[in-house]
């Protein structure tokens, strides 16, 4: 197929087969990281900026290194949370970034809505690193190419998403992506972080992690914020992880050899422990890796063209 | 003038027919079904109303106006303007202005305004409490002798219940209504758009129905405690609507108000970035639409509003969470609502002219509502046929922020009078 998206600010609209393009894409690149000199020429010359106004300095590195491997010239604009609302507008900031003339931008912003608010300003491509609540596309395809590396085909595999999932673009985008791919994905997690009608995305929720463990092919914990207790939605992180805390002896219930993901930084304690953490179970690592194998094959597919003419 | 055969329609006289009406001085002289009245008159004193309607002036018991403080945004010049292009001879305006008008001497300000203006008739609303701050009353006999037709802290709801209890208590001194702005702080938090399906599925955060209908219900039980008078401003979801038309059976003294856009849009609408539909509270449900117009068939539902509530460009020019709130209203809620409720049969031409003259002058004590014989000649001409694409040129409005830019409205003020006075001609102000 022929890459023709100006755009990836999600996977609600993004195709299966657009989907598997990437993961596809992203094989070869996943090689490259592997070699000895990890540099190609293919991207000389092009211009790959990334404009974060969260930090995120694990997010922001991948896709640098994703940019300078493929031999473009990558440059970081953080913006500091606090002026966004005081200082220069979201507008101005993009209008700055397109006269830079960069060949594609990849942003991070606390606001939904803001990748696809500046795609609709810039005529280059935009990957979304994460916007507010919604979406977060490069970690759902990152965790999908882990999955398929480790279980082939998604179809038909029990996946289970488990904590915030209220406040989590990463979990929206994973059941986006996961669900065209024929997985079934269940949402786990308390009353205050998981609306039921979240079952309207074709997911299953549940409060009851422990009922829906047996038979999981892959559990995945979000990353509890500390101010969600702050808040008020938790009584304690104590109490969190004694019901959805992750441990070896709470994944004995899937029955069978259980991956375990997490899109990182982890509290190590909250959501997992760390017996399992380290465990032979966990794939956490390897998702860091493919992280940037998946974010080199978006910005070949965008600012290089076909997939044909990568070795 | 005559106005010759014309399709009057008038509520508050249970009119609703070809009539020929007779203006002079400012005033109704008469209004005959004798066609041949009018013939007598020469063509230059007589105006063909045939295939036209003739309304009482509208009447909108909701506007910003933004004045003082935030004229980037509307000015009390642009804002009548803009009532005068839509139909509107009487506009109520909200008082969360910098400063906000809870003084007497501000007040009197926005109506001098008004009239310097010298189009819509301005009506100042006060505030209810100091500075909006919800802690301290205003000097509310001393407002209302400065002209003021209403209090409220529209934009900031009155969280502390006492406050809310003395309020309607000491606004029975001066007589006026309390117009509440139902919404509970803590359970809308954040929110850019109403909590349900869509919002989880955009990730954008929601404002649940509860937190409108929590404080409908309670202002319904303060007003039962203390007797006073309540208006609940912009009701959007249907648990509210089913609470008013409980207190009304009880015979609790509110009156309610839907804004157009609350009718005809839902959260359905709403996109990752469409800031022209952010509005608060937001749009509902389909159900919540259905539920309010039902609300305003069977009466629980008084008044139709605007709201109006103009933005800059460049404040709507933002991500959904970062936009402010509010739809602009005044030019387009007439045509709006003839053509998606009135032409399709969902709710007929005298009722809606009844919930935005009649039932809003005689509650808050306004002249106009009806062209009564006697009555000043507050009235608009109505071409159901004339059609505009609403633009940014020709908004009278100094803001753009409405859904329906760039599209054609059908169905129009072609005419618009105060006092006998023609203020606007063919979409032109005068
Ligand atoms: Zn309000």
């Amino acid at each position: 197929m022929k890459w023709q998206r100006k755009d990836l600010l999600g996977l609600r609209d993004v195709s299966e087969q657009e989907i598997q393009f990437i993961l596809e894409t992203a094989k070869p690149m996943k090689e490259v990281l592997f070699r000895s000199v990890k540099k190609l020429p293919t991207l000389r010359g092009k211009s790959v900026v990334t404009l974060f106004f969260e930090n995120s300095t694990r997010t922001r590195t991948s896709f640098e290194i994703a940019g300078k491997v493929l031999g473009a010239d990558t440059s970081s604009v953080t913006v500091a949370q606090s002026s966004v609302a005081k200082g220069e507008s979201l507008l101005d900031t993009v209008k700055t970034i397109r006269a830079m003339q960069p060949d594609v931008v990849i942003m991070r912003h606390p606001s939904s809505g803001a990748a696809e608010y500046i795609a609709n300003i810039l005529d280059v491509s935009v990957i979304n690193a994460g916007d507010g609540q919604n979406e977060h596309p490069t970690q759902a395809l990152l965790d999908m190419f882990t999955l398929k590396e480790h279980m082939g085909e998604l179809a038909g595999k029990k996946i289970i998403i488990v904590g915030d999932i209220l406040h989590s673009r990463v979990a929206r985008s994973n059941a986006y992506g996961l669900l065209k791919l024929g997985a079934e994905v269940i949402f786990a997690g308390p009353p205050t972080l998981l609306p039921l009608e979240m079952k309207t995305l074709g997911v299953q929720v549940t409060y009851d992690l422990d009922s829906v463990l047996p038979g999981a092919d892959a559990v995945m914990p979000l990353r509890l914020q500390m101010e969600r207790q702050q808040k008020g939605l938790l009584p304690t992180l104590r109490e969190y992880n004694r019901v959805y805390g992750l441990n070896l002896k709470r994944m004995e219930q899937t029955g069978k050899q259980t991956l375990v993901l997490h899109p990182g930084p982890m509290n190590r304690g909250v959501e997992i422990e760390s017996d399992l953490a380290d465990s032979a179970l966990s794939v956490i690592e390897e998702q860091v890796t493919n992280g940037v194998a998946i974010r080199m094959a978006l910005i070949y597919l965008f600012v290089g063209g076909s997939a044909n003419d990568v070795d | 003038m005559w106005i010759k055969n014309v399709h009057l329609v008038d509520p508050a006289q249970g009119i609703s027919g070809i009539r020929n009406v007779l203006v002079q001085d400012g005033v109704i002289q008469a209004i005959s079904t004798d066609l041949d009245t009018g013939e007598q008159l020469s063509d230059e004193q007589a105006l063909d109303g045939t295939g036209k309607y003739l309304f009482p002036g509208l009447i909108d018991v909701h506007t910003h106006l933004r004045e003082p403080g935030l004229e980037e945004k509307e000015d009390i010049a642009s804002g009548s303007a803009a009532a005068i292009r839509g139909g509107f001879t009487g506009i109520m305006a909200m008082p969360n202005t910098q400063p906000v008008i809870d003084q007497r001497a501000l007040v009197e300000f926005v109506k001098h305004q008004g009239e310097r203006a010298g189009l819509a008739r301005v009506y100042p609303i006060a505030a209810v409490t100091k500075g909006q701050r919800g802690e301290e009353l205003t000097e509310m006999v001393d407002l209302r002798a400065g002209g003021a037709v209403a209090l409220s802290d529209d934009g900031r709801p009155i969280m502390n219940a006492e406050v809310m209890r003395l309020a309607l208590e000491y606004a029975k001194l001066p007589d006026l209504i309390v117009i509440t702005h139902s919404e509970d702080a803590n359970l809308a938090l954040d929110g850019c758009m109403h909590w349900g399906e869509t919002s989880l599925a955009l990730g954008l955060k929601g404002i649940p129905s509860s937190a409108e209908a929590v404080m409908v219900a309670r202002d319904m039980l303060l007003a039962a405690q203390t007797g006073g008078k309540l208006h609940v401003a912009h009701v959007s979801a249907w648990e509210s609507v089913e609470i008013i038309r409980q207190a009304k059976r009880q015979g609790i003294d509110v009156t309610a108000e839907v804004n157009p856009h609350h009718l005809i849009f839902s959260d359905e609408d709403v996109t990752l970035n469409s800031t022209a539909l952010k509005v608060n509270p937001p749009l509902r449900s389909q159900e919540d639409c259905e539920a309010l117009l039902q609300g305003a068939l069977d009466g629980t539902i008084d008044f139709l509003a605007t709201d109006h509530a103009p933005h800059t460009w460049e404040e709507k020019a933002q991500p959904m969470p970062e936009a402010p709130f509010g739809i602009l209203g005044l030019e387009t809620a007439l045509p709006a609502v003839w053509q998606y409720l009135v032409q399709p049969g969902r709710l007929s031409v005298e009722k809606m002219v009844e919930m935005w003259s009649a039932l809003p002058a005689r509650r808050f004590h306004l002249p106009g509502g009806s062209l009564k014989v006697g009555e000043a000649a507050d009235m608009v001409l109505f071409d159901p046929l004339a059609k505009e694409r609403v633009s940014r040129d020709n908004l009278a409005s100094k803001a753009s922020n409405t859904p329906f830019l760039d599209q054609e409205l059908r169905g129009l003020p072609v005419m618009t009078w105060v006092a006998g006075g023609l203020k606007q001609k063919d979409r032109r102000i005068l």
